[in-house]
């Protein structure tokens, strides 16, 4: 897909402009995942940091990758970590501590990291292609079902066995009752349908 | 810009940076796991590019994002499965409160 | 193994495998009494009345076996030597000892008296210590202890010897704090092994010396190789390994310790404190005949020192008042003849003077022991007196013993006396038979002094006691009469009766054994002359001892004779300088608080300089180890948190210094 040769005043190319706006959009949104103090918030920034990079994947010239993007990531995994939090929430919430007490600690390591991996990455030549090249969709299917056609099944089965481990784990037990209601120590927070729901759950 | 593998690289430094931040600072274990999940991305990010840059391993490069895809998919579930466990035990989903290692 | 001589005329012992017969009955010897003490050890309280039974049976048997091989030996028209290694003890290359015995006719003389002796005191053990609650131990010790000084005569090797050696003080530490819950004999028994172990440094040293200089830790093996180190060397060692022996032997200045074991029960002190284990010094030096013999400087000191602790004992034997330690100071001094005479290079007279002072002097303690019985425990002759009527068989072996030990012909004593007088005096060494003759003179004087004291005169013992004074049991007295025959006999039967002592029995016995000792020294017998010189050194100590006994006699009684303390009172207070010297002899010369001054006082300060250091510097630096160990741990144990974000960030940091690392190597 290729876009108008340049931007109008800022003499840059298109692709440069887009670029930029979803880097940024997915640096921002995943920084707002780590940085907010609400885990609900954060669960959304980071759905939007998702479609940042799908948007980044198809300037890529993948446009099957941007759609696996979307489909799984935020179709489904940004959905499950969703419903985990609406599951582990408590009235006490938004008060409490956001961060770690080594949360300095890990700042400086982060940094310390990117520093050093920034370093390494720019300091090296690959040994690359003039321009980038676009990778479509029948390519991919060709080694999935060629080539890679034991892992795919293989990765089926692990695939499986999360989801039965999964349900397994997060059971309700019928032995301790008192651990299968909603909400933490105070129930859920409230909200009109809060009662009813703490009294169906009990 | 869009058009150099370097600035790609640089972008996904950067996010999986943000990733390692959230990992180490955050107290709420599906804040950790969401973090988590921003540095597998960020690493596809890394693949794929290296990929559509290299002509000959451009499909390879994304048969494997997509695996990365599809087990961190499973390994989202198995750690909420977790997180929603102790959850269960403990009321809370605060790490801090998970010390029982300690002596 | 043999040695020819240059001239090819002499031959030193030729050492031959013994038999298998042989070889059991040897080992009998010494695995009787081991398990005798074995088994009275571990058995011992379930026996009740007679713990006896297990150790005399041993004992009896050892000595009857010991007979048979001795006779067997001396017997023999050529001179018997037999050896054999039980097992290789420590196989190290260079290094290499044999776990092995010798069994020559020294060994056989040795074998007589230890076991002879050995089983009489076991016997009279019966009685005396009848009513000991702890009379099993006291037989098991004595069984170790024949072990221990069978193994001493029969080893081969100096490493064996060595290891018996320390058995045998053992053994003495064991029984003379028998009743440990007595302060004096604990600390006896504590004086007796610290001062054997100050010696056996030295003894230690020395057999180092002959290792490194020889090769072999073998005792015969060792001789021929010896004879060409360095003269100087050879001194040095010779020395050295006489200190050992005079530690064991108790000559100066380690004399100290036997007055004081005194305090063990009588036949501890009959057996091992004169008839045996004193003896093992006189044996060793003997044994080592040849190595002495090439170290002509160290035979006099060894002289010197035999002669000069003969003198200072008899001095102070003389102002004794316990019976047992004026026997003690005595043997002290009869040791220090023995020395003598193996300085000299009369080998063959100091094993004879050890035979018959061994039974004479174990007749007189077993004596006194039953003097001791008989007065209820009374150990001090100020209290006894005109005892010889009531306990007589005591009394008459008691008087045979003292004139044994005075030198009075026929008995024992005087051959044996006179074979040392006279073969010093016949090699030259005059200084030597002179200061002899008057410790000759002195142990008349002190043994009728104790004679008069204990058996004649009035009697003074404790009123409350004399009814009660009585003769002891069979089982005593029996002894007494058994080592009182040898005492008269021994000498008529193996010394120089109207012969040359080269020509006597004893002599034939041992001089093969001394054969390459006298090759080296250049001894040769002298003919005869009893009407000539010889007769003239019988005559001079048999005055001498004539003379100590009749002053005796006139001071102290004897039989109808009463005492004169009225003369004994003047005589010694008559001036300042008779003053001086009795408080000298009764003091034992201030020997013993010189000791204690320098080993007690400044070397307790010595120690206790080095405990500070030990405790503050070298405790320090172990204890602060320790705590500088704790300190760190319990800072570093905050790492583990228990967390699993901590740990995280432990994994992240670790990952970012690897990467750095990585980027910094690679460039």
């Amino acid at each position: 897909m290729e876009l108008p040769q340049t931007v109008p005043y800022l003499e840059w190319r298109w692709d440069d402009l887009v670029f930029l706006v979803l880097a940024g959009v997915m640096l921002g949104a995943a920084l707002l995942v780590v940085l907010g103090r609400d885990i609900i918030r954060s669960g959304l920034w980071l759905v939007l940091s998702f479609a940042g990079l799908a948007g980044i994947y198809a300037l890529l010239g993948s446009p099957f990758m941007a759609l696996t993007q979307v489909l799984v990531y935020i179709g489904a995994i940004s959905v499950l970590i969703l419903f985990a939090i609406m599951i582990t929430q408590s009235k006490a919430g938004p008060s409490q501590l956001v961060f770690q007490r080594q949360w300095w600690a890990a700042a400086i390591a982060a940094v310390l990291l990117v520093g050093l991996l920034l370093t390494a990455v720019l300091l090296t030549t690959f040994p690359l292609a003039a321009d980038l090249v676009p990778q479509p969709a029948r390519d991919i299917a060709l080694l999935l079902f060629g080539d890679y056609l034991f892992a795919v099944e293989v990765v089926g089965v692990l695939l499986l066995a999360a989801v039965v481990g999964g349900l397994y784990l997060a059971r309700r037990d019928p032995d301790m009752p008192e651990t299968n209601r909603l909400g933490g120590p105070g129930g859920l927070p409230a909200g009109p349908a809060a009662p009813a729901d703490e009294e169906e759950a009990a | 810009m869009s058009h150099s593998l370097e600035a790609y690289l640089v972008l996904s430094v950067l996010l999986f940076g943000i990733g390692v931040f959230g990992f180490l600072a955050k107290r709420n274990a599906i804040a950790m796991l969401m973090s988590i999940e921003i540095m597998l991305n960020a690493v596809n990010l890394a693949i794929v590019a290296f990929g559509a840059f290299t002509p000959e391993l451009a499909a390879q490069a994304s048969t494997i994002a997509l695996f990365v895809i599809a087990v961190a998919a499973g390994e989202a579930t198995v750690g909420l499965a977790i997180v929603i466990a102790i959850y269960r035990n403990r009321r809370t989903p605060l790490v801090d409160e998970y010390a029982s290692m300690h002596d | 193994m043999g040695i020819l001589n240059a001239e090819g005329a002499e031959e030193a012992l030729h050492l031959s495998q013994a038999s298998p017969e042989q070889a059991a009955a040897i080992l009998a010897l010494l695995v009787l009494p081991m398990a005798g003490f074995l088994l009275t050890g571990l058995l011992g309280r379930r026996l009740g009345e007679r713990p006896w039974i297990i150790a005399v049976t041993a004992i009896l048997i050892t000595a009857a076996i010991a007979t048979v091989l001795a006779f067997g030996a001396l017997t023999s028209s050529e001179p018997m030597a037999v050896g054999f290694s039980l097992y290789t003890w420590i196989p190290a290359g260079a290094l290499q000892v044999e776990f092995g015995f010798l069994f020559d006719n020294l060994t056989a003389v040795m074998l007589i008296v230890v076991t002879w002796i050995g089983t009489l005191v076991h016997i009279y053990s019966i009685g005396y210590m009848a009513h000991d609650p702890g009379k099993w131990r006291f037989f098991a010790y004595l069984n170790l202890f024949m072990f221990s000084m069978l193994l001493l005569v029969l080893a081969a090797s100096y490493l064996v010897v060595f290891a018996a050696w320390e058995l045998v003080g053992l053994s003495s530490y064991l029984l003379i704090g028998f009743w440990y819950k007595r302060r004096a004999p604990a600390l006896a028994s504590k004086k007796a092994f610290l001062v054997n172990r100050v010696a056996d440094q030295s003894f230690v040293v020395g057999i180092m010396g002959v290792f490194l200089l020889t090769g072999t830790m073998d005792i015969l093996d060792s001789f021929a190789p010896f004879q060409s180190v360095d003269p100087l060397v050879r001194n040095i060692v010779a020395l050295l390994l006489f200190v050992g022996a005079a530690g064991k032997s108790a000559q100066f200045p380690f004399h100290v310790w036997l007055p004081d074991a005194m305090e063990g029960p009588t036949p501890v002190s009959a057996l091992i404190h004169a008839a045996t284990m004193v003896n093992a010094g006189v044996y060793f030096v003997a044994r080592t005949s040849p190595l002495f013999a090439s170290a002509q400087q160290a035979m006099l000191i060894v002289a010197a020192i035999g002669i000069f602790t003969a003198i200072l004992s008899a001095s102070i034997a003389l102002t004794q008042k316990d019976i047992k330690r004026v026997l003690a100071y005595s043997t002290l001094s009869q040791l220090g003849y023995m020395f003598a005479a193996l300085g000299v290079g009369a080998y063959v007279a100091a094993i004879f003077h050890l035979m018959a002072h061994g039974f004479t002097k174990g007749l007189l303690f077993l004596g006194s022991g039953s003097v001791i019985h008989a007065v209820d425990g009374e150990q001090d002759m100020d209290r006894m007196g005109a005892l010889r009527r009531k306990i007589p068989i005591t009394h008459w072996t008691f008087l045979i013993g003292a004139l044994s030990l005075a030198g009075i012909p026929p008995l024992a004593g005087f051959f044996s006396k006179d074979a040392v007088l006279a073969e010093s005096f016949l090699f030259g060494y005059s200084w030597v038979f002179v200061i002899g003759l008057i410790v000759a003179g002195l142990t008349g004087f002190y043994m009728f002094r104790l004679m008069g004291k204990t058996f004649y005169g009035e009697s003074h013992v404790d009123p409350a006691v004399e009814p009660h004074v009585h003769e002891s049991p069979r089982s005593m007295t029996v002894p007494l009469i058994l080592l009182a025959i040898p005492t008269v006999v021994l000498g008529l039967l193996i010394g120089p009766v109207l012969e040359s002592f080269t020509d006597s029995r004893i002599f034939g016995w041992l001089e093969p054994i001394f054969r390459q000792a006298d090759e080296i020294l250049g001894i040769h017998p002298h003919e005869y002359e009893l009407l000539g010189i010889d007769g003239a050194l019988i005559l001079a100590s048999v005055t001498v001892a004539a003379i100590g006994i009749g002053v005796g006699i006139w001071l102290f009684g004897f039989f109808g004779r009463r005492a004169r303390p009225d003369v004994v009172e003047r005589t010694t207070q008559r001036n300042r300088l008779t003053r001086a010297l009795y408080r000298a002899s009764f003091n034992k010369w201030w020997f013993d608080d010189l000791y204690s001054l320098v080993f007690y006082r400044f070397g307790g300060r010595l120690a206790n300089a080095v405990m500070w250091f030990d405790v503050r510097i070298i405790d320090g630096v172990v204890n602060g180890t320790g705590s500088v160990t704790q300190a760190t741990g319990e800072r570093v144990r905050h790492i583990q948190t228990g967390r699993v974000q901590n740990y995280a960030l432990g994994i992240a940091i670790g990952l970012v210094v690897m990467i750095a690392l990585f980027i910094l190597l690679a460039r």
